[in-house]
């Protein structure tokens, strides 16, 4: 040890000048030894395994991609950064520098702010890259429309409430436990934060993992046609935010006499953080599900949203266009192979629509959670007539491959679009049962089936009589170009219920 | 005067840690001896605002830290090495001590030069970048100094500074030490009365949480004439003055 003199000593001490600089000198030595630093590969081995992989399994449409990152990237993260938080907001009474610490001029809210800073930065950083990836495949594959930031957002502000609530757990229970026990406790607090929700009224949607009518699961229906509604997504990072500052004012208050003015700015800005957060609940109870399949809260609704998207469909070159969403391009090949043969049949026939086109799902909110979606209004309309649809992929459920699509498809649309051609009012003949029989045979569709939801059914769904199988194999087995003549000339004659089994070739 | 204490008290429970110390200190280095469980790390710790006084009056470096704004001011110009040094095993050296002159408020523009002269006052400028998970008992409490000095404190409070040092470290930092005092008010709390003898100016010597002698080392060692117990004459003054409070 020497006794010399440090260059330091020729000035004074006092910092009255670049605090910003010193708080960003400590912001990144903080950063340099944060225990989140360590614990970014297993969050992001963890979204890879969740929330990665789920989103990958949906096809490529944003708003499944997207509601599942958020609530992917939540469990995946929130683990992590809790135990992290908690390990640093405990670090100084573990490694016995509360003294040392505490008396520093530095106030003890500057010092538990920055380490928090530090850690939460790490947590952003991870999830940011990680909602990157995911966005950026996403971005390759899918075929139109774009990010949605709403539920990146919400996810973000959701990570840095985990955070602070770690971080104060940590700092009030400072014990080495408390780093794996605040890490179990924000998965149970997850996990259990979505038990309580009944309807679409709840005041449980506050929770983050909620991104629309709960136990409604990723649809692909939901936010295609009409924009994701922010409503939810903005009083959820209400109060996540609001929830954040409260937990970082309370733990700010400052230990020790005097300080007035800052125990009072702390403890108004808790107040503030919790006003804030007792009010994103009141609103989130005041939600309702729209039409569209999406949480609508009035106070924080904006009418623009509920304007349908503008696009431009993208069409198959058949002889009756079949017309999706440009968002579902990709299943445009699929949904056409499996409608092709039995529009081959009914191509220029009278009454045959001259596109089929893919339409809107409505949504409407059943007992409980329950949920129901169906095609609005009429499944033929306008003129020339145009058959409307759901695809399978719309409507609530597990979500599907492409040829499972494909193959629901042609189940549920082909027969519905064969019975709207022959005639499908109450107390059709057996002519007709006849002649849609046989068309669904010549297009190789099954012969009972359901009706595709929102498309008028077939009226036969049971076993046909035996005279009416016999007259429907005559007719299938007639060549396409008499069958199609035929019908040319009799179909009307059909619908109107003149033509008896007999009259059938 | 940099330190000036009248009837300060200090109560844990039932226990009275310090029961009324009248102290008056400038700048140079002031012993303070007593037996375990004196009060002198109490004392300390209250001189370094880390708890407050049951009862009396303090006022360090001419404020008074019982109000936010002047116990920041003095916190500025503070440095403390407590008895069992906490210390963040992932930082190096160099970052434990740039981290107390950042919390120090030491201006940012000076904190290299100011983290790089108080690593080699205590002679770890070869360890700056060392982790001090990787130091030896002897370089962390030196790693302790660096960063309680780190400041250019105007009050620097050391308990048990040489612990753990070896002989010719001591000798280095009582020569710190007597450089420090020129212009702080160094107190060393110690049980190594030949610390006190050849760095300090003044010594009070502690016990049952009272301040039983204060004065220079010289006056200690003449109390300790013709008294049997100690192998050396401060030893003797120190077990004198003892014997006489106790009596």
């Amino acid at each position: 040890m020497t006794a010399v003199r440090a260059p330091a000593a020729a000035r004074p001490v006092h910092a009255t000048r670049g605090h910003l600089r010193a708080a960003a000198r400590l912001l990144r030595l903080e950063l340099r030894r944060n225990a989140m630093a360590w614990m970014l590969p297993v969050a992001a081995g963890l979204f890879w395994l969740t929330a990665y992989h789920k989103a990958m399994a949906a096809p490529p449409l944003w708003n499944l991609r997207a509601t599942s990152m958020q609530k992917g990237a939540l469990v995946a993260f929130a683990c992590p950064v809790a135990g992290a938080a908690a390990w640093m907001g405990s670090r100084e009474a573990r490694r016995h520098t509360t003294d040392l610490v505490t008396i520093t001029a530095r106030p003890r809210w500057a010092r538990l702010l920055t380490t928090w800073a530090a850690t939460t930065c790490w947590a952003m950083m991870g999830y940011l890259g990680c909602v990157a990836v995911l966005y950026g495949v996403t971005a390759q594959q899918a075929t139109w429309g774009g990010p949605l930031w709403w539920p990146a957002a919400v996810a973000a502000a959701g990570l840095s409430a985990v955070s602070a609530l770690g971080f104060a757990a940590g700092t009030l229970i400072p014990s080495r436990f408390t780093a794996p026990g605040a890490a179990i406790a924000a998965f149970f607090a997850l996990a259990l934060s979505t038990v309580l929700i009944h309807g679409s009224q709840s005041y449980w949607q506050i929770s983050p993992l909620v991104t629309g009518p709960w136990d409604i699961g990723p649809d692909a229906g939901v936010a295609t046609f009409y924009p994701y509604l922010p409503d939810l997504s903005i009083a959820q990072v209400m109060f996540l935010t609001g929830l954040t500052i409260a937990v970082l004012g309370a733990l700010l208050l400052p230990n020790g006499p005097g300080g007035g003015w800052l125990r009072a700015a702390a403890a108004t800005v808790s107040a503030a953080g919790l006003l804030a957060a007792g009010t994103a609940v009141a609103l989130a109870g005041t939600g309702k599900m729209d039409a569209h399949g999406m949480i609508a809260i009035p106070a924080l609704h904006d009418a623009v949203n509920d304007r349908p998207v503008h696009y431009t469909p993208v069409c198959s070159r058949t002889a009756i266009p079949v017309c999706l969403n440009p968002a579902y391009t990709s299943y445009l090949p699929a949904a056409t192979a499996a409608l092709v043969p039995v529009l081959n049949e009914i191509a220029g026939l009278p009454g045959a629509p001259a596109r089929i086109s893919q339409a809107a799902a409505t949504y409407q909110q059943g007992i409980g959670n329950s949920v129901r979606a169906s095609l609005a209004g009429p499944s033929i309309s306008g003129t020339p007539p145009v058959l409307r649809l759901l695809l399978p992929d719309q409507l609530l459920g597990p979500g599907m491959t492409t040829s499972a699509l494909a193959t629901a498809l042609r189940a549920s649309a082909g027969p519905a679009i064969v019975a709207g051609v022959t005639g499908d009012s109450p107390g059709v003949s057996p002519a007709q049962h006849a002649v849609a029989a046989a068309l669904r045979m010549s297009a190789g569709l099954p012969q009972s089936s359901p009706s595709a939801p929102g498309m008028q059914p077939p009226t036969a769904t049971g076993p046909l009589p035996i005279p009416v199988r016999s007259a429907a194999r005559r007719f299938a087995a007639l060549p396409a170009s008499a069958r199609h003549a035929w019908l040319v000339h009799h179909l009307a004659a059909l619908r109107a219920g003149r033509i008896t089994l007999a009259q059938l070739p | 005067m940099n330190v000036e204490i009248t009837g300060l008290t200090r109560r844990f429970g039932q226990n009275m840690a310090v029961a009324g110390v009248d102290l008056r200190a400038g700048p140079g280095v002031f012993g303070l001896l007593g037996p375990n469980g004196a009060g002198k790390t109490s004392l300390l710790r209250m001189l370094a605002t880390a708890i407050r006084p049951t009862s009396g009056r303090l006022r360090l470096l001419g404020r008074d830290p019982g109000s936010y704004g002047p116990r920041r001011e003095i916190r500025r110009r503070l440095g403390y090495l407590p008895q069992n040094l906490g210390y963040y095993p992932g930082f190096t050296v160099a970052e434990f001590v740039e981290y107390f002159a950042l919390l120090k408020e030491v201006p940012a523009a000076q904190i290299p030069a100011a983290v790089a002269a108080a690593i080699e006052r205590v002679e770890l400028g070869g360890e700056a970048k060392t982790k001090l998970r990787a130091l030896s008992g002897g370089m962390l409490r030196r790693a302790g100094i660096a960063q309680a000095i780190v400041n250019e404190p105007g009050l620097l409070l050391l308990d048990e500074p040489t612990a753990g040092l070896d002989p010719e470290q001591r000798v280095a930092f009582r020569a710190l030490l007597r450089e420090l005092g020129q212009r702080a008010t160094v107190v060393v709390s110690t049980h190594l009365v030949e610390d006190v003898g050849a760095a300090c100016t003044q010594v009070a010597l502690m016990d049952a949480g009272k301040i039983v002698f204060h004065g220079a080392p010289a006056d200690l060692t003449a109390r300790g004439e013709g008294h049997g117990t100690g192998d050396a004459p401060l030893e003797r003054g120190y077990s004198a003055v003892l014997a006489g409070a106790r009596s």
